[in-house]
């Protein structure tokens, strides 16, 4: 009977690879046994056999009763976290591609189809963008969940006790949402800004009020370049965000974890700066040729001689930054005790 | 009515559920197939499901409680499942607290309220 082949089929097909045979064999002895039972020593009908399956119930119910426990990507008591981050991160995406998009309006308003074209596309691939790393940042921290767990559970005979329990943060050792909250806001804006509008990033030029162009500070040709550094770095960011709000307080191993990711921002950006050829190399000669400066005025020369050193000196923000955000948390978890 | 009715059943499952094992370990000192185990259930006054049944012998199977074979001797392939030493000995306990289990609970129930 093929209908029996079928069910035995989807109930297998959502058990784990190592058991369907065996389950297999067994389902297909337990339904002949039951029709057998059913029809004694006449003749098997479909009827009979649709009465038996439907008995053994819905293969999805059956298969869960076999696997025992149920599996997630997200599990429960992640989904909140998980549901939260997740609007934010559509939202903020979004609102930044729409205000892009009104500002490009806004600016050069005879090209609206354009602009309304690559909005679409940046939605597109935008949101699914958003949505896919949220998914894969909780995965992970689901996994990480996870093993960590069943090592515990191996542990022999270890025993909870009231002791293990970790005290109440003192307020200077909690994560406040509203800051991890900021912070996951941030870092989608820059990151949607940076994939999406990074040809805006650079001095606007007007002409009698209108808008004309942009000088950018990057150069487009290594724009692939400097965009997976910066996705990897804010990406980071934005995990450690998380792990911040889901955690509730400041402990030693949020502390690490911000370590091991600020030495991996750190890295990226040294990548970035390592490669002279990100800047627009031809940022000085057009803002003279837009006519914004005179060459050689004492203006140019303070201008120029900023624009030489911002790397260094955003090289030295950023690792002031980072190493602000490691000792902060350090003394947020001692104050906390 | 009809929701003291859903309450009932839902706190029937429940504790049938929680007997379901004791039940069937009890009737593994001799080797059987799933179904001989559910017509032999059902003939004790013991009715139990073979969606239900099945996956708990692989779970019992699996915890060591069980051991299985598998018999292709007859017109079908049959899973033969059996106590372990290991079950046996787990049995024992398990009828000791349910007898246990059903003495307080009968005492709980004869001074109902308390008196």
């Amino acid at each position: 009977m093929e209908i029996i082949e079928r069910y035995v089929y989807a109930v297998t097909q959502l058990l784990p690879p190592s058991q369907r045979e065996d389950i297999a064999k067994e389902l297909r002895g337990l339904i002949e046994d039951m029709l057998d039972e059913r029809v004694q020593d006449g003749e098997i009908t479909e009827k009979h056999v649709e009465e038996v399956l439907v008995e053994l119930g819905e293969p999805r119910k059956l298969a869960n009763k076999y696997r025992g426990m149920k599996r997630y990507l997200v599990g429960p008591e992640l989904f909140d976290h998980y549901v939260m981050v997740l609007k934010i991160a559509l939202i903020s995406t979004s609102v930044v591609i729409g205000v892009s998009f009104i500002i490009s309006i806004i600016l050069d308003p005879p090209s609206i189809l354009q602009s309304f074209i690559s909005f679409i596309i940046s939605l597109v691939t935008g949101l699914p963008m958003a949505f896919g790393w949220t998914t894969f940042a909780f995965a992970i921290i689901q996994f990480a969940g996870n093993t960590h767990l069943k090592r515990k559970e191996l542990q022999p005979k270890r025993r909870w006790s009231p002791s293990d329990l970790p005290p109440v943060p003192h307020p200077k050792g909690r994560v406040k949402r509203g800051e991890a909250i900021t912070g996951i806001i941030f870092y989608i804006i820059c990151i949607t800004v940076f994939v999406f509008s990074g040809d805006y990033l650079g001095v606007w030029l007007f002409d009698a009020g209108k808008f004309k162009e942009v000088i950018p500070f990057f150069n487009e040709e290594y724009y692939g370049y400097y965009v997976l550094f910066i996705l990897l770095i804010f990406g980071f960011g934005m995990i450690k965000e998380c792990l911040k709000m889901i955690y509730g307080r400041w402990t030693m191993k949020l502390v690490l974890f911000t370590l091991v990711v600020n030495i991996i921002s750190i890295i990226g950006l040294l990548f970035i700066i390592a490669e002279p050829n990100i800047w627009n190399p031809n940022f000085m000669a057009q803002l003279v040729d837009s006519g914004l400066l005179t060459a050689h005025s004492e203006t140019y020369t303070t201008i120029r001689s900023v624009w030489e050193q911002t790397t260094l000196w955003l090289l030295i923000l950023f690792l002031f930054a980072l190493v602000w955000d490691i000792a902060d948390g350090f003394i947020r978890v001692r104050k906390g005790r | 009515m009809r929701d003291t009715n859903e309450h009932l059943d839902k706190l029937m499952q429940e504790l049938r559920r929680g007997t379901l094992t004791i039940g069937v370990l009890s009737q593994l000192y001799e080797p059987q197939y799933g179904y001989s185990l559910v017509s032999l259930l059902e003939g004790k006054g013991f009715p139990v499901e073979a969606g239900t049944l099945y996956p708990l012998l692989r779970r019992l199977e699996k915890q060591g409680l069980l051991e299985s074979q598998w018999d292709t001797n007859e017109t079908r392939p049959r899973k033969y499942y059996l106590l372990s030493e290991s079950g046996k000995l787990v049995f024992d306990q398990l009828v000791a607290e349910w007898e246990d289990m059903v003495g307080n609970l009968d005492n709980l129930l004869k001074s109902k309220g308390g008196l």
